[in-house]
């Protein structure tokens, strides 16, 4: 009986505490922006590159903090626990985020981090060496059908990007094929040049910032081609269903006061839209796409059902 | 942990060490017994550590036997003090530094962790806090960007 | 010859008075936190690499690329005169290093050190500019089965650094696998040996462990055996290194920079492995092997020649492949990446100036570090008059900065204080902390890398004699094997003869 109660009441104190402090926000204090990934990353230096930016729209500073680990479970603890006043936000990166929470105990309520907005979203995809004698993902597949187990994928991990599209293709074409983990996808990438594995999977963002000459793609995994990688087919146009993408964004608390979050989404909206941000962006092979966090939140569920129906499936196969 | 006792059989750092080893491993086996072992082509998460676990109880095992044939060998004696206060005001730092900001914490980690050394005195000390804590902010904090406030939020 | 023109364009392109300067720049900050334990070079690129924006893209790698290397050097200075390493590469130095700067040959050994840097990266950059793409190839032919048969000899090789008995350094070893394997199980996402701790799912980092077992235990002990005014260091003996000195460590410089620039371009571990491996080849291939560990100078020559080659030579893979061989050379990636260039074969060809000014720059870069640092010998030694009682908080807070910075959290710095605990009961043990750290390092390179070899070949194990590489590192690992068990009774009884007689 008590938490009941006390819930409610901690709600409103919060809400309260928080409008009282929303009347000089953003520009009283620093907004401590929480990155879930080591300095460096991508994800870093996106929002490192992104933060001045947001800070000039909002007439504020917003040093960045980096809380890496436990693929982003210590960071998006830290948000779910820090006051919800609009002074802390975190990034957020699907499918993590959504994947966490399958089969794992959190520290935290997913339900209580609400997304501000994404800023990218990078489709998965398959490369191969550029002398493979596979040009599209059905030669491979045919390949792999006479062969059980004898097509290697080099992967960055159980249940990462790369490893649920690998078992949406055996699933969708019924083939079996092995999946060697790495520790990232350099280190793939280098068992792939040395022909050690017989195809990676790579996020379009890496494979149009990569040299040319060394590899070349299969397929693209989304609905539609994406703008880093317009002459590459995706799965789906090769009668395969296969879609897999990383998204990338900024939350904050859901307790945050809807006007507060509002004009964050709106500030991260201009800066994305920022010529000079844009130019940036395309250096680091970034592959902008602005949705306000309202539309990516209403995206999420569908996404969540799949990838726990794919994981399900892969417990099913062990 | 053994006693100062020298004599009769026994070398008394090799038994601590089969015992560090003996622990580890049967820590190790305990903590990983859960976890799927996998087989040589599919190996689990618990397939190497099983055996790194086995092969440091049997060595451990096998430097214990061979530590109480030999003669009795002590162990360099304990002080409690240095051991204590040193890994109190570290603790102590940890907890201050992010609850309390740096100048408190580093004050606190330098006037405590002086206190393992009897022979030290208060003014030194002091001074040596205040110059050490003015040239850890200079440098850490402004300089190399180290995420962290100076004083209590 | 075309690679000289190819390098004079470079030498042209760094010695600009901008990126003469910024090199400068870059050397300096990367020896400050170099020495300044826990504070690493990559944290420090992370937050420099949005400045580099507002650089001309050689200056700014030029800049990076000083810190990286500059903190090589800085890393062996607080090696040797504190025992404290403040990167995995530099724990070998505090063998030799630390006894050495104990015995008042502190000036001696920091020289040797830097001198022999400087050959080694010398050589490295020459190699770069030669050989670089051949020698990429290389790297390529390791795959998963070469990487477990290296990561064997690595570790059998880890247990030449220890002076005991060869059983506790491999029980050492085997608990720093066992450290190495907490975490989130790269393969399968399983948690390991966590405690059910959420900090831990990452594994324990590096630095907190040897600051732990190397900071932390060596302040504790020092002040037990007589509190701070027991600590002395002998006199000054002599600042500079003595023909002796220079004599005994130039073929050890020669082998160490061999080792390291070839391992160096293997990605993970190489440039750890490259000094473990230089100071086990010395130790075996001396006359005196038994008094490695005491202060003898090859046992810094070596290791420190064989770390600059292998940071050096890590360019290759980033320079002519794309790829970056370690996380540093992702921050470099980075900044390429920041500027346009995308590293690899075409920049070579379409931007040379890129690639040699910055090759070029990276020899300017090691001769300024030298120049910087040899003057600075004097300064580092005096250090060592500061009574310890001042001394010592001194380090023990940049210990506690340097392990609280990494993740921002109270749980590392706690960690490091057990690591503190649990070293100092290793020296009441008489075991040496050295080869846990080798184990640690190496130990998820050979789980990972025997768990990739099996899945690609199905569990067949007999790849590992099948390819040439492999089954070379394989003979050497039980030859090596073979070398340590019979001579090692025999040298043993010896050594306790001669004590009998003096």
């Amino acid at each position: 009986m008590k938490t009941i109660y006390a819930l409610p009441l901690a709600a409103a104190i919060s809400t309260l505490g928080a409008t009282a402090a929303l009347a000089d926000w953003p520009t009283d204090r620093p907004i401590e922006m929480i990155v879930a990934f080591a300095p460096g990353g991508g994800t870093d230096i996106m929002l490192r590159t992104l933060a001045p930016y947001i800070e000039a729209d909002l007439a504020t500073q917003i040093p960045v903090l980096n809380r890496p680990g436990a693929s982003g479970e210590i960071a998006y603890t830290a948000l779910a626990q820090a006051k919800p006043d609009g002074y802390t936000i975190s990034s957020l990166n699907t499918p993590g985020f959504l994947t966490m929470r399958i089969d794992r105990e959190l520290r935290f309520d997913p339900a209580a981090i609400c997304p501000i907005a994404r800023i990218v979203e990078d489709p998965g995809m398959f490369v191969v060496q550029e002398g493979s004698p596979y040009n599209t993902l059905e030669e491979l597949v045919s390949f792999a059908k006479e062969n059980p187990g004898a097509v290697s994928i080099g992967t960055t991990g159980v249940g990462t990007d790369e490893h649920l599209a690998m078992l949406q293709l055996e699933e969708s074409a019924g083939v079996d094929m092995t999946a060697v983990p790495f520790g990232g996808a350099n280190e793939a990438k280098t068992a792939l040049l040395g022909g050690h594995v017989t195809v990676i999977g790579l996020n379009v963002g890496e494979y149009a910032g990569s040299e040319p000459g060394q590899i070349k793609g299969l397929a693209q995994f989304t609905e539609e081609r994406s703008i880093l990688a317009p002459d590459l087919p995706t799965a789906k146009e090769q009668g395969f269903d296969v879609l897999m993408s990383s998204e990338r964004g900024i939350a904050a608390p859901c307790a945050v006061p809807e006007e507060v979050r509002a004009r964050l989404a709106e500030a991260v909206d201009k800066a994305v839209a920022n010529p000079e941000f844009q130019e940036k962006a395309k250096q680091q092979g970034l592959a902008l796409s602005y949705q306000s966090g309202a539309d990516w939140a209403a995206a999420m569920p569908e996404r969540l059902a799949r990838y726990e129906e794919i994981i399900k499936m892969v417990k099913e196969g062990q | 942990m053994a006693g100062p006792a020298a004599s009769g059989k026994g070398d008394r750092p090799d038994l601590l060490t089969a015992a560090i080893f003996v622990g580890f491993g049967v820590i190790g086996l305990w903590q990983t017994r859960v976890l799927d072992g996998g087989t040589l082509a599919q190996m689990g998460p618990g397939y190497l550590p099983r055996v790194v676990c086995g092969l440091l109880i049997l060595l451990g095992l096998v430097i214990g036997i061979a530590a109480m044939r030999r003669d009795a060998a002590p162990i360099e004696p304990i002080k409690l003090r240095p051991l204590l206060v040193i890994t109190l005001s570290i603790v102590g730092f940890a907890f201050a530094v992010t609850h309390l900001g740096f100048v408190i914490a580093s004050m606190f980690l330098i006037l405590a962790g002086s206190l393992a050394d009897p022979g030290s005195n208060w003014r030194t000390t002091l001074l040596l806090a205040a110059g050490l804590t003015a040239f850890g902010a200079i440098v850490f904090v402004y300089g190399l960007g180290v995420q962290v406030p100076l004083w209590p939020q | 010859m075309d690679f000289i023109n190819l390098l004079m364009l470079g030498f042209g392109e760094a010695i600009t008075p901008a990126n003469l300067s910024f090199c400068l720049l870059g050397a300096l900050l990367g020896t400050l936190i170099g020495v300044l334990p826990g504070i690493g070079p990559t944290a420090t690129i992370a937050v420099l690499l949005p400045i580099t924006f507002f650089l001309p893209p050689l200056a700014g790698i030029i800049m990076l690329a000083g810190i990286y290397y500059g903190a090589q050097y800085g890393g062996s200075t607080t090696a040797i005169l504190v025992n404290l390493p403040g990167e995995a590469s530099a724990v070998v130095t505090t063998l030799d290093g630390y006894q050495m700067a104990r015995q008042g040959r502190a000036g001696a050994a920091l020289a040797v050190a830097a001198l022999g840097s400087f050959f080694a990266g010398t050589v490295a950059t020459f190699a770069i500019a030669i050989a670089g793409p051949m020698l990429s190839q290389f790297a390529l032919s390791f795959g998963p089965a070469e990487y477990v048969a290296l990561m064997l000899f690595g570790l059998l090789a880890a247990t030449i650094l220890a002076s005991g008995p060869v059983l506790k350094a491999i029980g050492m070893i085997l608990i720093g696998l066992l450290l190495g394997m907490v975490g989130t199980d790269q393969a399968t996402g399983a948690e390991r040996l966590t405690f059910g701790a959420v900090e831990l799912f990452d594994g324990i980092d590096f630095i907190v462990i040897a600051i732990g077992l190397f900071g932390f235990s060596e302040i504790i002990t020092n002040l037990e055996r007589s509190g701070s005014a027991g600590v002395t260091v002998a006199p000054l003996t002599r600042l500079w290194p003595t023909r002796e000195d220079f004599r005994q460590s130039w073929a050890a410089v020669l082998r160490g920079t061999g080792l390291g620039t070839m391992l160096g371009l293997l990605p993970g571990g190489g440039a750890t492995l490259a000094s473990f491996s230089a100071y086990s080849l010395e130790k075996k291939v001396s006359k005196n092997p038994q008094k490695f560990g005491t202060g003898v100078v090859e046992g810094v020559a070596a290791p420190e020649a064989a770390n600059n080659a292998a940071a050096q030579s890590s360019f290759i893979p980033l320079l002519t492949l794309g790829i970056p061989s370690n996380n540093m050379m992702a921050m470099m990636l980075s900044a390429f990446m920041i500027h346009g260039i995308t590293p690899g074969p075409s920049v070579l060809t379409n931007q040379p100036e890129i690639f040699w000014g910055l090759v070029a720059s990276m020899w300017i870069g090691n001769l300024l570090l030298v120049v910087i640092n040899l003057p600075m010998i004097g300064l580092w030694v005096r250090l060592l008059t500061v009574p310890y009682r001042l001394l010592y908080p001194a380090i023990l807070l940049f210990c506690c900065i340097g392990v609280y910075s990494m993740n921002n959290r109270i749980f590392d710095v706690v960690l490091a204080a057990g690591f503190g605990l649990l070293g100092y009961v290793f020296r009441k043990a008489n075991c040496e902390p050295g080869p846990l750290l080798l184990g640690f390092v190496l130990g998820p390179l050979l789980e990972a890398n025997l768990r990739r070899t099996l899945l690609i070949t199905q569990g067949d194990p007999g790849i590992f004699v099948e390819r040439p590489i492999s089954l070379v590192m394989l003979i050497a690992t039980v030859a090596l094997l073979a070398l340590m068990i019979f001579p090692a009774f025999r040298k043993k009884r010896e050594e306790a003869f001669q004590e009998e007689e003096a």
